[in-house]
């Protein structure tokens, strides 16, 4: 296969996020976006060079790259870029900002930094670091807007999140003691013998990191974040932090043999219906746009969960649908940011007849708000498809139907709203944009498209990654 | 010594719950970490080990002295009455709720643990932290919060330093642990004074669903 260096590509990716957090600091504003452009796209120009190489390899004691790490860098460094080159609007249409746009570039760029830190570290101990680092880095650029929610939701996301990973690290203090080490790859390669304290630091930091995923019941933080952060954040949030917290869950998830023991898988699968069914019904009843696609997120980490507990086929499904929702929900937001920009609210009851004032990005949201609830042709649809075939492979006929209705009723839920806001008729209760401000759509189709091509047909680097990683957690491949 | 501190960390735990003034509660965290640097001392100092004399002392500089310092602060910077309204009357509830949710991490830890950790006492830091969680999910006043967060904190010091000690990075990571302490208090609580005015979580329309 094509590709870079991996030494390299794991050095740039590294190495640009973080220089550009610095560097960002500089006094003019243009400059410090300049570098946080630049060093997005080299982070995830480095990210697609190593996606491509598809190797495993070791760097010193605590640095390592396999499948997965690859293709969920591949994740939050498209993410990053695409967050990073869509601010600049954003950040122009607050009024009075609580950072500045250097420190605004600077804790977008650690954030980026930190995600992608937990995903090249292979002692788990750092990497939960990795995961706690990402909340010190993007708490403060949830109260950007400078309003009495928005520091209610940086409070809430802090403190329960935190909270989760203190059990989290409670689970590898546990792990440390029953098995003498925290080398996640060592330990993947032969794993201990399953005993009581290893299942308990594995449930521990199901709960643990789970909070920070966004499974219920520990997932009252998401909605808040997720609705009051300024969009490009949101977008990072809900496209790669969630699946990075899940990523850490899944290095101590590989320390069981495969097949892993059925309390474990079933706990997984408890969970993930859970969240799923609750998030479906709990996105119904959503009065702010950004709040129902928050709990969409919230939605299909539930269903990737559930993905991942039945194995198999169903497996290679949860992470097509991961990769293709981080682009699909991040378009999304990115449409949500360009709204909000231009109307001024959050409220979906007064937006309406976007398809007459925006036209690019009413449709774009309408496409996107498709594509986050698994319609075809879009990769989540694949995604989806492929958990609901691989329950059903099992014999487990329940799951299955509890999955269909789960993916019904959130795409009727959200595209019914976004249906009204996009394609329903202007009253005198609705805020009008003002002309021209049908502006920032060309990020959110891109992203889209992407999610169209895996949809239709998967990225030729992206599938040999999908498939190794399905293989390194024990899954199979259709 | 290990046992005997361990019993006065499980009582300050169980006083937090059954206190809904906010100044004695910082009072007691601040004896809790004191209690659990004595106790990292006196390991420290059996096992001749710099590194829990290390956390040790973090334990009475940043747990036991700053952050309740800064705390206190706020409080006089809100004006409050130094009462958390909404607990006020719901304490006796939180009490017994502790002293059953201690029995039964207590009995879990036994049931599924107790093979690998058989040092006396080595329930206690999962107690702990239960009690944490359980007053980070009760209370709404901000502060108060930040105390269960500090007491999460001592869980899992207490935790390192009883039963996994050799855990790789572990200053490093009671260090991170700290500075998100201070980052909580020192920087939310200050924007939360200046934008909301109030320590009490609010029912923010916005956050409604």
């Amino acid at each position: 296969m094509n590709g870079i260096d991996p030494t390299t590509g794991l050095f740039v990716v590294l190495a640009a996020p973080a220089a550009a957090a610095i560097l960002a600091l500089l006094p003019h504003p243009r400059a410090s976006e300049a570098v946080a452009r630049t060093g997005s796209l080299l982070a995830f120009a480095a990210a697609c060079g190593l996606l491509g190489s598809g190797v495993s390899l070791r760097w010193g004691s605590y640095l390592g790259l396999d499948p997965m790490s690859e293709l969920f860098l591949f994740m939050v460094t498209g993410i990053y870029a695409t967050s990073a080159w869509y601010s600049r609007g954003y950040l122009r249409s607050i009024s009075r900002p609580f950072l500045t746009p250097q420190v605004y570039y600077a804790l977008l760029s650690a954030f980026a930094f930190s995600m992608i830190a937990v995903l090249v570290v292979t002692d788990l101990g750092l990497m939960w670091i990795g995961v706690e680092a990402t909340t010190v880095a993007s708490a403060l650029l949830i109260v950007l807007e400078r309003k009495p929610a928005s520091v209610e939701a940086a409070w809430r996301y802090t403190l329960i999140a935190s909270a989760g990973l203190t059990i989290a690290l409670f689970a590898l203090l546990v792990l440390y003691t029953a098995t003498g080490t925290l080398d996640g790859f060592r330990l993947a390669a032969a794993p201990p013998a399953v005993s009581l304290p290893i299942e308990m630091a594995v449930a521990l930091a199901l709960v643990g990191y789970g909070t920070k995923v966004g499974l219920f019941p520990m997932h009252t933080w998401l909605p808040d974040a997720h609705s009051e952060a300024p969009s490009p954040i949101s977008a990072m949030f809900s496209g790669v932090l969630l699946p990075t917290a899940l990523y850490a869950f899944l290095r101590v998830y590989r320390v069981l043999p495969s097949p892993a023991p059925v309390v474990i898988t079933d706990l997984l699968l408890a969970f993930g219906i859970a969240t799923a069914v609750v998030a479906a019904f709990l996105l119904q009843r959503q009065r702010s746009y950004k709040r129902l696609f928050a709990y969409s997120s919230m939605e299909v980490m539930g269903l990737a969960v559930i993905g991942i507990a039945l194995g198999g086929v169903a497996l290679y499904g949860a992470l097509v649908l991961l990769v293709a929702h981080a682009f699909a929900k991040s378009a999304a937001f990115y449409c949500s940011g360009s709204v909000l920009r231009a109307t001024g609210t959050v409220r979906i009851d007064e937006v309406r007849d976007l398809r007459t004032s925006m036209p690019a990005t009413g449709v774009g949201w309408a496409l996107a708000a498709a594509a986050v609830t698994g319609a075809p042709p879009f990769g989540t649809f694949l995604g989806e498809l492929l958990i609901v075939v691989g329950a059903l492979a099992l014999g487990l006929v329940w799951v299955a139907g509890v999955v269909v209705v789960v993916i019904l009723v959130a795409f009727l839920g959200v595209n019914s709203q976004v249906g009204r806001m996009v394609f329903g008729g202007a009253d005198p209760a609705t805020r009008a944009p003002p002309p021209g401000s049908d502006q920032g759509w060309g990020i959110p189709y891109l992203n889209l498209g992407f999610t169209v091509v895996l949809g239709v047909a998967a990225l030729p680097y992206l599938t040999p990654a999908i498939r190794a990683t399905t293989a390194l957690l024990g899954g199979t491949s259709p | 010594m290990i046992a005997l501190v361990g019993v006065g960390i499980l009582l300050t735990a169980l006083y937090l719950q059954a206190e809904s003034f906010v100044d004695p509660q910082i009072r007691a965290i601040a004896l809790q970490s004191l209690l659990l640097a004595t106790l990292l001392g006196w390991l420290a100092w059996t096992n001749r080990s710099i590194d829990l004399a290390i956390i040790a002392a973090l334990a009475v500089g940043v747990r036991a002295v700053f952050i309740p310092y800064v705390l206190r602060r706020q409080i006089r910077a809100f004006r409050w009455k130094v009462r958390e309204l909404r607990a006020a009357h719901r304490v006796t509830g939180h009490a017994l709720a502790a002293v059953a949710l201690a029995i039964v991490a207590w009995f879990v830890f036994q049931q599924t643990l107790a093979t690998v950790f058989p040092e006396a006492g080595a329930a206690l830091p999962f107690v702990l932290l239960v009690q944490g969680l359980l007053m980070l999910a009760t209370r709404s006043n901000t502060i108060v919060q930040v105390v269960g967060y500090l007491e999460e904190e001592n869980a899992i010091v207490y935790a390192g330093a009883l039963f996994a000690q050799g855990f790789p990075l572990f200053i490093e990571v009671v260090v991170f642990l700290d500075v998100l302490g201070v980052v909580l208090v020192g920087v939310i609580l200050s924007i939360q004074r200046d934008v909301t005015g109030t320590p009490e979580e609010a029912s923010l329309e916005e956050l409604a669903g």
